[in-house]
């Protein structure tokens, strides 16, 4: 008892010591279209509200929805999505806000939202802005095999990428810890590949597994729920009741029962610093809430007068730096200054708007210059032989 | 058309003999019936130039293009050079302040008295990159300034701006000597000394030169904590000189740097009202800002730009996840656990991250509880503010007890206590120092630390960068990139240099564009990895394309060459 004891405190001391994180982020991603895949959608709304219900801003949670289930056309309950088949509680709510929808959900999507290298013109909501003191749980769920992840049907993301942009994102300090959590066939092997630290990973199957849905709803009549995320909900709903819960990870990776479950969950712990027990240590709200250690110290201490004094002293300079800047303008040659200030911003103006054009024509005519020089080419080549036939 | 005319040929010299009706010789006559008749010469240089011609095309147009088109083009990038600099080999960010001495008394006094107290500065001082460097300010000169600075009530637009400090040794005759006052709002520091206490130039050291090195290195005791950890975080090093800071320091500068936002050059502030009911449903925010906040955010614009926008939310309670507020008898108040402050914003409901601008939203959020629940208080220490640390800052303004309701509007005198906090919060946000009590100088001290800093998150981007591009070999590297690494890399030398040089405005503003074109770089659209191709893919891609096409020319190649080398 003792032993354990003093085995314990230079651990917790060491995980206090550490910088703690100040925001959360969520990357809620389902990876699957169409009507039957109803229990991917669902999953990830459920997540989605649990996140949100223990204090995750709708800025901070990516929300990734390739199909919208509430307006298909062959739901029976128009407007809804549930995860139960006692509809009690419908996930779509008054209140969700997706951020990549249909067909904006592709693996390069994906790895440009990890990595952040979007155009300019994405709004920031559609962003995710970490940094180095951000806690970020990456949950996906699709169809998926030995390390790859389908994404719609269409292409595949695999373990390789995906550790390849948890890397990138270390490099540049956009992540304290993250959560990795992943509900498909063969889970296990998507993150098996990762080499980025301070990641704790969990998945839903070993190699070689299938990840099973829960239960069907036979009014909607298809699956609502997969077994993996179904569990880790009950245990998210039933025990994390508020924001101040100090349940550990160790609690949630304890509730898994392989029975339940039906395949074998997964954890990896070897790329946390401090290992398993560290890991098992961190509370379910590091990752799933947005609990932040708040100062209550009543600022500086300075009395209202002082800071009236120090206002009027911060103007004051303000005065004196603009009467100086006024001056030192005057000693300048005025008509030029004039000029100055009338031409700036129409020579703005054009430049802008030549920059524009000109990107959009030289691409345009590079690319129309490449296509009919294969054609001359081509048809060069015809002509050449043919006149070699001829001789 | 040869063989078959060969064939033909045979066939008919074949007739001859048996025509003859020769009984030996038909097994004679079947062994030149398999062979092919030999091939002309002309036929045999045609085939091999066809040969060859095809293999031009492969080897000369298909191999290029097929190179040209399915090659990754990767911009040269200064690499190593890149690597040094994050690895501090390059820039060793040194911050040597300048302090004017202002004497009124013969030179040679006022030589030795700097030459003691520089001595005594150097003895005290544990961080070598910080170094105070006293110099003689040419007296009739300082004098206009200073008087001129009097009369502005600020040192920081005195003209020389590379002087951090102006010390002013004013004799007196009563009071207790020597003793010091800094100037609030001044880089001034006063020295009163008694005349006695000037050192004569025979002696090494002196109580006055003491005092003043003791007051000196006391006023940038936090500015060199705060470079020093910043160093120590940063390149991983402590310089030797320096002793390690006590634990408590380390736990204070770590909860510094915790609460302060990460560096943008635009900041957006939102200031919002939420009330849980329909009161009150106006405040006098502009002018209150107006008053208030406008000149601390002008103070702040060499670092940061500042945008502002206000909103109320009426019918918009606290987070209802967290435990409701108990009635406390002894503050005759309800109260708000600790543990729940973190929880009490709503962030399923209030519309906080408008999401708009280009910057971080910085968030000010000023609630006025219910009738029923007021005063609404914290139960630890009975305050009602507490900031979020790189979130923003929440107040609790309790209508006064005396009002039989809650105001309709607040005015601007009630929005003063709530400024006042917001001030303050916005201040440690932005990780202003608390010491020393002169504001120009905790301007300044900002003002050098955030240049180390970015200076630091610069380089270590390009450290990244670097490490990524060797790493990744599938990603292409456009030249807007290998560009804008030279701009940073150009403009961290530069502000190294003013650094150096101690012209810190500069090291500023150079550190800020360094940053800049340092994100652009690493953030370079065009910058994600084609996605992994197993070797595998590669195979099934062009097996079934060049294996039909290969083969026969493969075999024919290897037909010639056996040909020939018979």
């Amino acid at each position: 008892m003792f032993s354990s004891a003093k085995v314990l405190l230079p651990l917790l001391l060491s995980t206090c010591a550490l910088a703690e994180h100040t925001s959360n982020w969520a990357v809620l991603v389902s990876t699957s279209r169409f009507w039957f895949n109803y229990r991917h959608l669902a999953n990830v709304l459920s997540l989605y509200r649990t996140v949100k219900r223990l204090g995750i801003p709708d800025s901070q949670i990516i929300l990734m929805l390739p199909d919208d289930m509430a307006c298909n056309p062959r739901n029976a309950f128009p407007g809804t999505v549930y995860n139960n088949a006692d509809r009690a509680l419908d996930l779509y709510g008054d209140n969700i806000e997706v951020d990549y929808r249909g067909y904006e959900v592709t693996v390069e999507n994906f790895i440009r939202l990890m990595t952040d290298r979007v155009s300019e013109d994405m709004p920031r909501s559609k962003r995710l802005l970490t940094d180095d003191r951000s806690n970020i749980l990456v949950y996906m769920t699709g169809h998926g095999g030995n390390e790859f992840l389908k994404f719609q049907d269409a292409e595949e993301i695999s373990a390789f990428d995906l550790a390849d942009a948890f890397e990138q994102m270390w490099e540049k300090k956009r992540y304290h810890e993250i959560l990795f959590m992943i509900d498909t066939c063969q889970a296990n092997t998507m993150y098996s590949k990762f080499y980025s630290p301070n990641i704790l990973a969990t998945g839903s199957s070993e190699i070689d597994q299938s990840s099973y849905s829960h239960h069907a709803d036979n009014d909607v009549g298809v699956a609502v729920i997969d077994r993996y995320t179904y569990y880790n909900l009950d245990f998210l709903e039933t025990q994390v009741r508020e924001p101040t819960s100090k349940l550990t990870m160790g609690n949630l990776f304890d509730s898994y029962d392989e029975e339940k479950i039906h395949s074998h969950p997964g954890i990896r712990y070897d790329l946390f610093p401090g290992g398993e027990a560290a890991a098992r240590n961190r509370l379910v709200m590091d990752f799933f809430g947005n609990v932040q250690n708040v100062d209550i110290d009543g600022g500086s201490g300075k009395n209202e007068t002082q800071w009236l004094d120090e206002l009027k002293a911060i103007d004051n300079m303000i005065e004196e730096a603009k009467r100086r800047h006024n001056e030192s303008l005057h000693l300048q040659p005025k008509p030029q200054h004039v000029v100055e200030e009338a031409g700036a911003p129409a020579a703005e103006q054009s430049v802008r708007k030549e920059g524009a054009v000109r990107v959009d024509e030289e691409s345009g005519w590079a690319k129309q210059l490449v296509g009919a020089a294969a054609l001359l080419g081509c048809v060069g080549l015809w002509a050449a032989g043919s006149w070699f036939e001829s001789l | 058309m040869a063989p078959t005319e060969g064939a033909n040929a045979s066939s008919t010299s074949n007739t001859t003999p048996n025509d003859l009706k020769s009984p030996g010789t038909p097994p004679a006559a079947e062994t030149p019936k398999t062979l092919p008749p030999p091939e002309t010469k002309e036929s045999l240089r045609l085939r091999q130039w066809v040969i060859a011609s095809f293999w031009a095309v492969v080897l000369c147009l298909g191999l290029p293009m097929w190179w040209k088109t399915t090659a990754i083009y990767r911009a040269d990038l200064p690499l190593q050079h890149m690597t040094d600099w994050a690895e501090g080999k390059i820039c060793k960010p040194v911050f040597p302040l300048r302090i004017a001495v202002e004497a009124p008394f013969q030179l040679p006094d006022a030589h030795n008295l700097i030459r003691t107290t520089q001595h005594a500065l150097d003895d005290l001082n544990e961080f070598s990159a910080h170094h105070l460097r006293l110099i003689l300010a040419d007296i009739p000169v300082a004098r206009n300034a200073s008087q001129q600075m009097v009369t502005d009530g600020m040192g920081i637009s005195s003209n020389d701006r590379d002087i951090a400090l102006l010390l002013r040794l004013i004799p007196v005759e009563t009071g207790t000597t020597p003793r010091s006052m800094l100037q609030t709002y001044a880089t001034r520091l006063d020295i009163y000394y008694a005349a006695h206490q000037i050192p004569s130039s025979s002696s090494t050291g002196s109580p006055l030169a003491t005092f003043i090195a003791e007051e000196l290195h006391s006023i940038f005791a936090e500015e060199q904590a705060l470079l020093a950890y910043q160093l120590s975080t940063n390149v991983g090093a402590l310089t030797p000189k320096m002793k390690a800071p006590s634990p408590e320091k380390v736990a204070e500068l770590e909860r510094q740097s915790t609460r302060a936002l990460k560096y943008a050059p635009t900041y957006h502030l939102t200031f919002s009202l939420f009330s849980p009911t329909s009161v009150p449903s106006a405040w006098e925010i502009e002018s209150a800002l107006q008053q208030y906040l406008a000149p601390l955010l002008e103070s702040f614009s060499f670092i940061s730009n500042f945008t502002v926008d206000t909103q109320v939310q009426l019918y918009a309670g606290f987070s209802p996840s967290i435990r409701q507020p108990e009635y406390d008898d002894n503050l005759k108040a309800w109260t708000l656990r600790r543990e729940d402050l973190s929880g009490f914003i709503n962030a399923a409901e209030w519309p906080l991250s408008p999401s708009i601008g280009v910057g971080p939203t910085v968030n000010f959020v000023l609630y006025v509880p219910d009738q029923l629940q007021s005063p609404l208080l914290i139960k630890e220490n009975g305050g009602n503010s507490w900031l979020v640390p790189q979130w923003g800052g929440v107040l609790i303004l309790n209508p006064p007890t005396s009002g039989k309701n809650t105001p309709t509007v607040l005015t601007k005198d009630a929005l003063a206590p709530a400024m006042h906090a917001f001030s303050d919060q916005l201040m440690s946000l932005l990780g202003f120092p608390q010491t020393p009590n002169s504001l120009p100088l905790r301007l300044a001290t900002l003002e050098r630390v955030r240049a180390a800093s970015l200076l630091f998150s610069a380089s270590s981007t390009l450290g990244a960068l670097a490490r990524l591009t060797k790493a990744l070999p599938s990603i292409p590297i456009p030249d807007t990139v290998a560009k804008s690494v030279d701009l940073t890399i150009a403009h961290l030398q530069q502000s190294c240099d003013s650094l150096r040089d101690g012209r810190f405005q500069g090291a500023l503003e150079h550190a800020r564009t360094a940053e800049v074109e340092a994100e652009k770089a690493f953030f370079e659209r065009s910058m994600v990895g084609q996605v992994y191709f197993p070797d595998e893919h590669k195979v099934a891609v062009y097996l079934p394309l060049l294996g039909p096409v290969a083969v026969p020319l493969v075999m024919s190649l290897l037909k010639e060459i056996k040909s020939v080398v018979r």
